[in-house]
């Protein structure tokens, strides 16, 4: 097996996927067997489905109780490293050595910052469904998945820069001050707007809006009135309101125009604490948006404000300044500007380049617009005729109507369609009277004589096809001149930089449109240290990017200041958000109310009233939220730690690991499909993982159980089971294996919950068919009161005044009935998890058409590739034990692959010297911990701290925003060191996940772990007292006290160590116990398999075929030959146990041959019991009196070994559940159903004529077994149901065996001639399971079968340490069960094997020999059965290793003799004494 | 834009108020509906029972004068649409039991509710609409013909559509939520069980009354008829009143955007939806 010969090259890692309980499981196994294991989650936390359970079956245990403190073990594990927010883009390489590319999405969370405060969560204004309440919930856009998960860090919810924000060139966050603006944060808003646009109120009124273009609203109806709501925010400004600014820095930098460009880069620069000066050349600043647009638009008083703003920041504007005339660059340099920026603009009309330009009466558009703007007279002209189709046309046109011009025409090239003036204008300069004419262009000026307009000639133009810009190109027509009458003709086809400027400019580069040439992403231009934008820099432009431009210019030259790359990192684009409208219904856009035409013509009043709150509020709420987080940066604003950062990019990584496991889950089906429900549009039909969290403590109604529709309690509910399995209408006609059970439970948790709840499932065959389920099935239905109906619900139909449901269903006695529930819960199937066929290619390894995995009934865990392996639901739909054994089985699989390269790559534990503190008087150092303001802002944490420092014995002490903070802890243990402390005591928050990272400050700090002790100020403080602080301030102080009290008393304990006898005993020689050898053996470990008979191969030595049609002796024998020929394997045959002593990592055994009586000892590290089952013997239907009854297992094998002995036989009746499901074995065997079909498919398949009938209660083919049912019945197999009550009778008469029946469908008894009755009998433990049970002390349940650990999270274990289980000794099972079994208990025990030391925990009970009487009473007490009268001292023995510190002995310890160290009377008695 | 319009008989004849709102409806919307030239029977009412092959080659011949015409091809009735769809999925997997299989199988056969959806349109109408229907409690009704077999007419939500729900939203009605969208009204059985036809039928008011609507939107001249015609019988029989009445998707969409030629339609109507519009104060 490991002698590839290339095996050097083998990696000591392994790379498992998923990290649900699953995932989990192997991680853990895998870290302890000694290798590095990189657990990758695509969620932002751990813990999987298992986590968003509220109960699990059938322990009714917590779910969260379960798997909380493994969330923690993974967490701290040293050889775990997790990576959340990741998956597999491809793995490359062979067995033992692949090399995986992993993505990991970006968190937006520092998780070395992030301490989990929640303050972020506080803040963040965007609720969107709690996807782990399964939606029933909300939750922020920041967030952590659940309260208990792990890592514990803060993760954000993006799905990348909403689209307004992607398409507004200067970058403002749209979607982060809409979100904001909901929630009635209008400065934040603001502020967050002012980040990228220095002029809000300008912008929210002429700008062009790129980001209402791709606002995705506007797929739906219209797009947001994204500006209109920036207009309403640029007004809730109040004086006082000033950005944070840095420090100054004593720099000077000078701007050269002050229009949107200028002012954009002085604000920013002066924010960044620049000393900066904008030089304009006109009297007032602001540039085109004082000169330009006309004040109807844009109020100067609103300009004002805005620059107003920027002058109160700290910028200078000196107007009446012109570059060239005034001041040249040269000067600007003198006077110790160490930067310019030129935002100059285009201010100069561009030439219609016709005849007579220059004609009285020709004037430019734009210096029309500023001479108004100016308030210069200007003679009104009777007719005016504009040329151009843009802003500033259709400005000077309205600007026109206003200085009652008494006739206005624009005259444009193209038509309406390409006109580039904003729509609402071209309407409102309609609405004023302004005329167009399209298709016409100037040709010449006509005048008299030259002296003043008279009008002007054109021709006519039609649109040719598209130029360069997109839009269709004019073309003349021939001989279509015409003249039109003007006396004033203003042109407005576009604007350029003036010829003086380049005179007084002439170093400096320009491009071919005549702008000056700059840098695109840093505005550089030709000249160090002088930046240019704007119109200037990039041509004629909007405000927006003009603002854009300032505002990088600005970055670039603080850059180029402080001496930084110019363009590094600037030219990333985070991806764009996609969102998708379906189901998204049409809410009408707010429109700002519009001033009459007739009332605005006359005047330069702004033309619009903003809007009122109720608008902004309607119209923020229509916002889609696009990106999810809407990047508000309010949690970048409260973080304390600083952790939050909104540009991280995924990233990808490589990781080189042998073997990869993967483990991702499953999805539940999407019930929506099944439309006949009404899921997803009725209310009350809700899925079983809804349900779920519903009943879940943690869950949106904390538990409680009320409905969706109304939050009234519920009292009728109904579960309808085999939505989305068994099904193959939807193409899933496997079986969930999980539904009836989750049901069944759900149901008697409802009941619990409430008592009056009625529950009802409506099932088609209740498959109890695991451990113990039985059981909770019969107590359900008879003891609990929930009601079982097999029948088939066809469609629930919902009440509009009640919204209760009518549900059609056919029940048992086939009349179609309906009835009325309050709730009802789809019991949904399972499926893998939507990302697993993307899985499946990215590994290569092949799928099923479910897209299940793909391995083989033999082979369970193994993929098509080698060194690949799977286990849990992406295998089939399975329940949690059956997932964390497959987990083990996997990390047995990777270990016997990596055998060579164990602890290759692991980080061995270091140890320091410990001062010894014996002679010392208590010194006592203590920490009080703000958590950020997660305490600190209820308790008074100062208060309690200079409370501490009063008490007796306190030496130091200390408070800190973050106690385990990295930098902290280094520090107190340099603390401790300093001021010879030696006890600490922290006040925080849980040792259930602080405490192992406060004793390692202690070791690293030279003093005993043990000498810690902590408060839990946040749980039981400021977390559950939060409307009383004050009290709250004095139950910390009391905590503090009691910890300080007990601190003194505590003592140091050494924790001691023994060596591991690397050796494995396996006891049973069957399929389980062989396969748990030979993986023991494979992984490098010796290992002893032990069997009571003469022949390997144990109960499967009756079986012949598997339900999959694979031959059972070969494996048998194959697995045979291997354990005979493997050299670390010692094979003792007709051997059995005699003695048993010891503990984990030693235990000794003595074994002796029943043959020969020879004895032998031997000494193991652990013990896996797998010791078999047998079947029952029947006594009942003429068992034993007609040799033609037989069992499954004969049949089985007569039709392979002696197929004489069917000859004559055609009609076969074969008989469920004999001996199993009985009040005495009240226990399902599992396997009979799958068995049964088996065999009837054997018969049928050699002769179709069989006439072959299956009398049954519940047919249990779980998960892929379904296909074979539904085989068996498509080739006729006749399937009738019996009632335990009524059932059938085998009579035989003369010779001929006949079964009577009733059948609950015809109502009637039905007579079944049968050639052979075939009894499927139940499984049984191995007699000799009391005997090795007693041996062992090993428990065993009411049905005689081992008994694991817990049954869902330790279905290998024993609670005794070092012993572990696998095959039918734990419970009836198929062989493949069983081998993943084997394997996953070989995986546990190497946990142990391949440690060299053991180290016992301190925390265990000690007996005081002086003391003991000897009374057993901690012998009868322990429920581990540690406790032993040693026999040479006749007095109480507790071995340290065994001990599992729980303290039971020590309590009921009459004589006080047993102490459990670290928890003495003494030092919680001081605890108690301090209150 | 010109589409191709197939009125059917119904239209034609006894839901001639569709084939007018449909007009006016579209017109008004910009889209122009050019009735099939010499178009022919779909064969919805006997023949696909009497004989499979007219089944598919009656509509196959409508299909194909529509593949010269411009445009998808406008289906109002129900049950035509419901031929000519399942032709096209005849002949798109055989075909070779039509010479021009290529042809027909290219028409794009559209319902009302699919044609006013359509992204163009649909903004028209939110231009359009000059009475919001606010207040109004519509109960859609879609029948079993536009929805089934889903395969065939491609429908993704057979047990609960939605296509007249978002019409009714754009119009911005208050649309009924209920359980019985597609429940069957018994037209099959109109001629030879009206019995049965009744019973369905009264179901159907049973569970609109208990919903809270004011009037019924349907698509389909067979639900329209049954359930208009039939009403006072069912109310006779179950000694109680309903007054519910049943319109036509397009009348809605002619009463929202104010189309003066549709006032007439009301009349047509056995119950009369006068009361209920007077209510609102749409109608004098």
């Amino acid at each position: 097996m490991n002698d590839n010969p290339d095996h050097n090259n083998k990696v000591g890692a392994v790379l498992v996927a998923g990290a649900g309980i699953g995932g989990m499981q192997a991680a853990i196994e895998l870290g302890n067997a000694g290798y590095k294991v990189y657990l990758v989650e695509e969620k932002s936390a751990i813990g999987g489905r298992m986590a968003q359970l509220d109960k699990t079956f059938p322990t009714n245990d917590c779910s969260m109780c379960t798997i909380s403190p493994r969330l923690v073990d993974v967490d701290k594990h040293p050889n775990v490293e997790i990576l959340t927010n990741s998956e597999i883009l491809e793995v490359d390489g062979d067995a033992g050595n692949f090399r995986a590319r992993i993505l990991k999405h970006p968190r937006y969370v520092d998780m070395e910052k992030c301490n989990a405060c929640g303050d972020c969560f506080e803040v963040c204004p965007v609720e969107i469904p709690d996807e782990f309440d399964e939606g029933l919930g909300l939750r922020k856009a920041i967030h952590k998945l659940y309260p208990q998960a792990i890592p514990n860090k803060a993760a954000i919810r993006k799905t990348g820069v909403s689209p307004c924000r992607a398409a507004c060139p200067s970058n403002v966050h749209v979607q982060g001050y809409l979100a904001l603006a909901r929630v009635g944060k209008y400065k934040e808003a603001l502020n967050l707007i002012r980040k990228d646009c220095a002029l809000p109120s300008v912008c929210g009124r002429v700008c062009v809006r790129f980001c209402e273009d791709k606002c995705v609203r506007g797929r739906v109806d219209e797009s947001v009135a994204i500006n209109d709501v920036k207009w309403f925010l640029s007004e809730q400004e109040t004086d006082g309101d000033l950005p944070e600014k840095a420090p100054p820095r004593n720099r000077k930098v000078a701007v050269v125009g002050a229009g949107p460009g200028g002012l954009s880069c002085a604000y920013y620069l002066t924010l960044q604490g620049y000393s900066v000066t904008v030089f304009e050349k006109e009297e007032e600043p602001g540039g085109v948006l004082h000169y330009g647009i006309p004040e109807y638009r844009l109020p100067k008083a609103i300009l004002r404000r805005d620059i107003d703003h920027i002058e109160r920041c700290g910028a200078e504007i000196r107007c009446s300044t012109s570059l060239g005339k005034d001041l040249s660059l040269q000067d600007l340099r003198d006077q110790g500007h160490e930067a310019v920026f030129l935002a100059v603009g285009c201010s100069t009309g561009a030439k219609l380049g016709i005849p007579g330009e220059d004609t009285l009466g020709v004037t430019q558009g734009i210096d029309f617009l500023k001479a108004v703007a100016q308030g210069k007279e200007t003679k009104p002209p009777g007719k005016a005729l504009v040329i151009g189709g843009g802003n500033v046309a259709v400005d000077a046109a309205r600007t026109l109507i206003r200085t009652r011009a008494e006739n206005v025409t624009i005259l444009y090239r193209r038509s309406r369609d390409e006109m580039p003036a904003y729509e609402e204008e071209v309407i409102a300069a309609l609405e004023e009277r302004v005329r167009i004419e399209f298709l016409a262009a100037p040709v010449e000026i006509v005048s008299d004589n030259g002296n003043m307009v008279t009008g002007l000639k054109c021709i006519r133009m039609e649109l040719g096809p598209p130029d360069r810009s997109g839009r269709r190109r004019p073309v003349p027509i021939e001989n279509s001149e015409f003249t039109v009458d003007a006396d004033m003709i203003v042109p407005a086809i576009g604007q350029i930089i003036g010829r003086d400027f380049w005179d007084k400019l002439p170093e400096i580069e320009r491009t071919r449109r005549n702008t000056i040439k700059v840098d695109p992403i840093t505005y550089a231009t030709s000249i160090e240290g002088v930046f240019a934008g704007g119109d200037a820099g990039t041509g004629p432009g909007t405000v927006i990017e003009a603002l854009a431009a300032g505002k990088e210019a600005a970055e670039s030259i603080r850059r180029f200041l402080e001496g930084e790359d110019l363009s590094a990192g600037r030219d990333v684009q985070q991806p764009v958000a996609e969102r998708d409208v379906e189901g998204v219904g049409p809410v009408a856009r707010n429109r700002k109310q519009e001033v009459a035409a007739e009332q605005r013509k006359g005047n330069f009043e702004e033309t619009h009233i903003g809007f009122d709150e109720d608008a902004v509020k309607a119209e923020t709420e229509r916002c889609l939220n696009c990106g999810i987080c809407s990047e508000c940066l309010e949690c970048v604003r409260v973080c304390s730690p600083k952790a939050i950062c909104h540009d991280e990019l995924q990233e990808e990584i490589t990781l080189d690991v042998g073997s990869v496991i993967l483990i991702p889950g499953f999805d539940t089906f999407n019930a929506e499909l099944k439309g006949e429900y009404g899921y997803g549009r009725i209310p009350n039909v809700m899925t079983s993982m809804e349900f779920e969290r519903l009943l879940s403590a943690s869950g949106p109604t904390e538990g409680e159980v009320r409905r969706p529709s109304d939050g009234r309690h519920p009292e009728k509910i109904a579960w309808i089971q085999c939505v989305g399995s068994r099904d193959v209408t939807c193409n899933r006609d496997y079986c969930s294996s999980v539904c009836c059970m989750y049901a069944t439970k759900e149901a008697i948790m409802a009941r619990e919950h409430d008592s009056r709840i009625q529950p009802t499932i409506f099932y088609n065959d209740m498959r109890a068919f695991g451990k113990g389920f039985e059981f909770y099935y019969e107590n359900a239905s008879t003891n609990i009161g929930v009601r079982y109906i097999k029948g088939i619900v066809s469609t629930v139909k919902e009440e509009q005044q009640t919204r209760d449901l009518k549900l059609t269903f056919v029940g048992e006695d086939g009349a179609m009935t309906t009835e009325t529930f309050d709730l009802v819960v789809l019991s949904v199937g399972l499926e893998p998890s939507a990302s697993t066929g993307k899985l499946g290619e990215r590994c290569g390894i092949d799928l099923n058409r479910f897209g299940f995995a793909e391995t083989g009934e033999f082979t369970p865990n193994q993929t098509s590739r080698p060194g690949i392996f799977v286990a849990g639901a992406f295998e089939a739909p399975m329940d949690i034990p059956e997932s964390v054994m497959g987990a083990a089985s996997a990390a047995a699989l990777s270990g016997e692959l990596l055998a060579e390269v164990r602890k290759t790559l692991v980080k061995e534990k270091t140890f320091t010297r410990e001062r010894d503190v014996s002679k010392e008087e208590p010194r006592i150092g203590v920490f009080v911990c703000h958590c950020g303001t997660n305490i600190a802002r209820i308790v008074d944490v100062s208060e309690v701290a200079e409370y501490a420092a009063t008490l007796p014995n306190v030496v130091h002490t200390e408070h800190n925003l973050f106690t385990c903070s990295t930098d902290t802890t280094v520090a107190i243990a340099d603390t401790i060191q300093e001021k010879q402390i030696n006890r600490l005591v922290v006040g925080s928050c849980s040792p259930r996940t602080h405490e192992p990272l406060f004793r390692d400050v202690c070791s690293e700090a030279g003093i005993n772990k043990y000498l810690f002790e902590m408060a839990n100020i946040r749980d039981q403080c400021s977390w559950v007292h939060q409307e009383e602080p004050e009290q709250a301030t004095v139950k910390s102080k009391d905590l503090i006290r009691m910890a300080i009290s007990r601190a003194a008393g505590l003592e140091p304990i050494q924790e001691h160590t023994f060596p591991v006898v690397p050796r494995g005993l396996v006891v049973g020689g069957g399929v389980g116990g062989m396969t748990a050898a030979l993986s023991l053996a494979d992984q490098g470990f010796e290992a002893v398999l032990v069997e009571r008979e003469s022949r390997l191969g144990g109960a499967a030595l009756n079986l012949r075929r598997s339900l999959t049609g694979l031959n059972v002796p070969a494996l048998v024998d194959e697995l045979r030959d291997r354990i005979m020929s493997h050299p670390k394997i010692t094979a003792l045959l007709d051997t059995e146990p005699t003695e048993c002593s010891g503990h984990v990592g030693r235990f000794s055994f003595k074994a002796r041959n029943r043959k020969t009586g020879e004895e032998s000892d031997i000494e193991s590290g652990a013990i896996i019991v797998a010791t078999g089952g047998s079947e029952y013997e029947p006594t009942e239907y003429l068992r034993g009196q007609s040799d033609q009854v037989w069992t499954q297992t004969e049949l089985d094998r007569y039709l392979h070994d002696e197929p004489a002995r069917m000859e004559g036989v055609k009609n076969v009746v074969m008989i469920q559940c004999v001996g199993s499901r009985e009040p005495d074995h009240l226990y399902c065997s599992r396997v009979c159903c799958g068995t049964a079909i088996k065999n009837a498919l054997a018969l049928k398949e050699r002769d179709p004529s069989f006439n072959i009938y299956i009398l049954f209660r519940d047919i249990r083919t779980y998960g892929f077994k379904e296909l074979f049912y539904r085989k068996a019945r498509e080739a006729g197999v006749i399937f009738l149901r019996y009632d335990p009550d009524r059932k059938p009778v085998v009579d035989e008469d003369r010779g001929r065996l006949k079964v009577t029946v009733f059948d609950q469908i015809l109502g009637g008894e039905v007579e079944l001639p049968a050639d052979r009755v075939v009894l499927s009998a139940a499984i049984r433990p191995h007699p000799e399971t009391e005997s090795f049970g007693a041996l062992l002390k090993i428990p065993r349940n009411d049905a005689g079968f081992f008994m694991e650990a817990h049954m869902k999270l330790r279905p290998l274990d024993f609670a005794s340490e070092g012993i572990y289980l696998c095959g039918l000794a734990h419970g009836p099972k198929y062989i493949s069960e069983a081998l993943a079994q084997a394997k996953g208990a070989a995986a546990r025990a190497a946990t142990v094997l391949s440690k060299e030391l053991l180290q016992v925990s301190g925390e265990v009970s000690v007996v005081d020999p002086e003391l003991c009487a000897s009374c057993l009473t901690c012998v009868r007490a322990c429920p581990f059965n540690v406790p032993q009268i040693d026999p040479t001292t006749n007095r109480a023995h507790i071995e340290a290793a065994s001990c599992q510190g729980c303290g039971i002995c020590a309590s009921v310890c009459p004589r006080k003799a047993i102490k459990l160290q670290h928890h003495t009377d003494k030092q919680t008695l001081a605890k108690i004494a301090a209150l | 834009m010109n589409v191709n319009y197939y009125p059917g008989c119904s239209l034609h004849g006894t839901a001639n108020e569709y084939h007018t709102g449909v007009l006016a409806v579209f017109r008004a919307l910009g889209v122009n509906p050019v009735e099939l030239d010499d178009w022919n029977c779909c064969g919805a009412s006997s023949a696909h029972v009497m004989n499979p092959q007219a089944a598919w080659e009656l509509p196959a011949r409508n299909l194909l004068i529509a593949s010269r015409g411009e445009g998808p091809l406008l289906t109002p009735c129900a049950a035509c649409f419901h031929r000519l769809k399942l032709c096209r999925d005849h002949l798109e997997k055989r075909p070779e039991d039509h010479p021009h299989s290529e042809a027909i199988t290219r028409v794009e056969v559209v319902h009302i509710n699919e044609m006013l959806l359509k992204e163009e349109v649909r903004r028209k109408i939110v231009e359009k609409v000059t009475t919001p229907l606010t207040g109004l409690r519509v109960v859609p009704y879609y029948g079993c013909l536009t929805v089934r077999p889903p395969g065939a007419v491609n429908h993704p939500r057979p047990e609960d559509p939605l296509e007249m729900d978002q019409v009714l939203n754009l119009l911005q009605a208050d649309v009924v939520n209920w359980s019985y969208k597609t429940d069957c009204c018994g037209g099959s059985l109109a001629m030879t069980r009206p019995d049965v036809v009744r019973r369905l039928s009264g179901n159907l008011f049973e569970a609109a009354r208990e919903a809270g609507g004011e009037i019924i939107v349907t698509a389909c001249p067979m639900c329209q008829a049954n359930l208009d015609t039939r009403q006072k019988q069912i109310e006779r029989e179950r000694n109680t009143s309903f007054r519910i009445p049943v319109v036509y998707i397009t009348e809605l969409v002619a009463l929202a955007m104010r189309l003066p030629e549709t006032d007439a339609l009301w009349r047509k109507h056995h119950v009369d939806p006068l009361p209920v519009l007077r209510g609102k104060g749409w109608a004098a």
